[in-house]
């Protein structure tokens, strides 16, 4: 399939000037600058294809909205470049943003005084969308958002959640290919949460089209996410799909059996990590044994009464990935 | 050039939805309206007031009678009010910077600058239109302007390279931001120092000052040199109609200046926040 967003090894930095303590430092920093260049994300490669879901996460201050906003053509590369359906983002912005939408959670498109339709009406003339395509189009929005109810009403007077649905549309309006969303889910309550999400499943399900998000919800990973793309200090850590990031970080499970007395018995193909009266934990490597073989070999040797799997929850998979291993 | 015509008629439908939004935003707030109907205005007769009284002492200011002051004054505070309605946002460029406001118009398909300055027209600016329009018609009688179709061409003309001039300048000053990354308001220095200069005869500062407000920042084109060559009160070496085009001349090379700095300035742009 063919690639939506190729970056290739891109590097951006930023110029911070260095102040000195107190007004000592002050009064020399006015003198003599010095500016210290922070690398913000540094060699970025990776390609997207169209259709994709990708999850691009990382710590804060990974560098994951540096990035976002390289792609969506609010910054520029220090180095490198961007493509995105073939057309290089900083020589052709105009002809790249036609075919994007940007939403950030934290802040607006829409304009505050007045009723969310002014907003969209903007939008259709800025984007040169036709009439038919923008009824469609709001039609499409109010199935999956319910976004009718909310034309008339002043944005300055909407909860989080209703601007938030506001924005989405707003980014959709022109039909783009492409959908940024950075940290779309932040501080949004469990029912307009579950109404982003169901809106990115059906819009990428309906229209193809591909939205990369980033977040600090586990939960909007799990669901959505067919590929995570993990960043941590301007650089990448981990890239593929949610199984093969958590068969990497953590191959293992762990075996939880209960006998029935208390003599354990062991398996040449993992290790007992404790035992507790009757109760023993055996780790094992998924490539190396199956959990129902597992089972069967030790009910072979001795009797057992309840058995449970631990595996290591994704909160644990995206820790370890943060921090290094 | 098919596509420049088409590429213009888009930018002059998205400039009416402008429009239509600033007039929307200023009605939900009725009060608002009230306040700067009556505070822009008086500013201004109270200004010119003061010129009457000052002539009425001494005769005339630096040559100038009361009716060419009028003529003077009036077309300052037009173009004045043109700037604040079209320009206005070069006074708040440094917040825009700070707060990461680029943002939104990088991201849509239009031209930055132009997004920028027309995102939100200053309706209210008609407020100071009103004053300068019956200043200059009071001076105009006064000083015996005949409303000749070339002479009202000439008056659009030299107030198109005034405003052009005055909003130059705050882009210029505005843009300072993107190097030093603070949202200073130029706003209120640069209203006064404008008001100071365009409003009254350039020719009663010292020579010094007279230099710089020609051929540094060409404030003295705003006003002074263009109504001089009109009326012919001083003598500048050029005639009327030479004037008020190089008037506009001015004006399209600060705009280009301004432009030129805006580009450069938007590169630099780091956006805020995470």
């Amino acid at each position: 399939m063919e690639n939506m967003i190729e970056i290739k090894n891109i590097s951006k930095s930023y110029h911070v000037v260095k102040k000195g303590e107190g007004i000592k430092g002050a009064l020399k920093g006015l003198v003599k600058k010095e500016v210290k260049v922070i690398p913000a994300v540094s060699n970025l490669n990776f390609n997207i294809k169209k259709g994709e879901i990708v999850g691009f996460i990382g710590p804060n201050g990974a560098g994951k909205s540096t990035t976002i906003k390289m792609m969506s053509g609010i910054l520029t590369p220090s180095s490198g470049e961007i493509l995105i359906g073939g057309k290089n983002v900083k020589t052709h912005r105009k002809e790249v943003v036609q075919n994007i939408g940007v939403v950030f959670g934290q802040r607006s498109q829409l304009n505050w005084d007045l009723r969310l339709g002014e907003s969209f009406e903007l939008l259709r003339h800025i984007y040169r969308i036709d009439k038919t395509s923008f009824d469609e189009m709001i039609d499409t929005m109010d199935e999956i958002l319910g976004i009718k109810e909310l034309q008339d009403k002043p944005v300055r007077q909407m909860s989080l959640g209703q601007r938030v649905k506001g924005d989405l549309v707003a980014a959709m309006l022109h039909s783009p290919d492409v959908l940024f969303l950075d940290e779309p889910t932040i501080g949004l309550d469990i029912s307009s949460k579950y109404a982003l999400r169901k809106f990115v499943k059906e819009i990428n399900e309906k229209r193809g089209t591909t939205i990369i998000l980033t977040t600090h919800d586990l939960g909007d990973i799990e669901q959505l996410c067919s590929r995570l793309i993990i960043i941590n200090n301007g650089k990448l850590v981990e890239d593929g799909n949610l199984e093969e990031i958590v068969d990497d970080i953590a191959p293992y499970k762990t075996l939880v059996v209960e006998y029935y007395d208390e003599q354990i018995p062991q398996h040449e193909k993992c290790e007992i990590i404790s035992t507790e009266g009757n109760v023993a934990k055996y780790r094992f490597f998924k490539k190396e044994i199956t959990a129902a073989k597992l089972i069967e070999d030790l009910g072979k040797q001795k009797a057992i009464k309840d058995v449970s799997i631990e595996e290591a929850s994704i909160d644990d998979i995206i820790r370890i990935a943060y921090e290094g291993r | 050039m098919k596509n420049l015509f088409k590429e213009l008629l888009h930018y002059i439908d998205v400039t009416l939805v402008y429009i239509k939004m600033a007039f929307l935003s200023i009605i939900e707030y009725p009060s608002a309206i009230i306040g700067w109907l009556l505070s822009n205005p008086i500013q201004f007769i109270v200004g010119f007031a003061t010129i009457k009284f000052v002539v009425a002492e001494f005769g005339s200011i630096n040559g100038w009678s009361y009716g060419q002051l009028a003529f003077l004054y009036g077309l300052a505070v037009i173009s004045h009010a043109l700037s604040m309605i079209f320009f206005i946002q070069g006074w708040f460029l440094g917040f825009y910077v700070i707060e990461g406001e680029f943002d939104r118009f990088l991201t849509r398909p239009l031209g930055v600058v132009y997004q920028f300055l027309f995102n939100q027209i200053n309706i209210f600016g008609i407020t100071d239109l009103i004053p300068g329009i019956i200043v200059f018609v009071y001076g105009c009688v006064k000083v015996g302007f005949s409303p000749s179709p070339a002479n009202i061409g000439l008056i659009i003309v030299m107030l198109i390279g005034a405003t052009l001039i005055r909003g130059g300048i705050y882009v210029i000053l505005g843009s300072s931001a993107f190097w030093t990354r603070s949202a200073n308001d130029f706003g209120q220095y640069t209203q006064e120092i404008f008001d100071k200069t365009t409003m009254y005869p350039l020719s009663m500062y010292p020579e010094s000052l007279q230099f710089i407000l020609t051929y540094i920042i060409p404030i003295g084109w705003v006003s002074f040199y263009p109504v001089s060559g009109l009326l012919g009160v001083e003598e500048i070496g050029i005639g009327s109609a030479m004037s008020v085009w190089i008037t506009l001349l001015v004006g399209i090379v600060v705009m280009c200046v301004a432009g030129f700095v805006f580009s450069r300035g938007i590169k630099r742009y780091e956006s805020a926040g995470s």
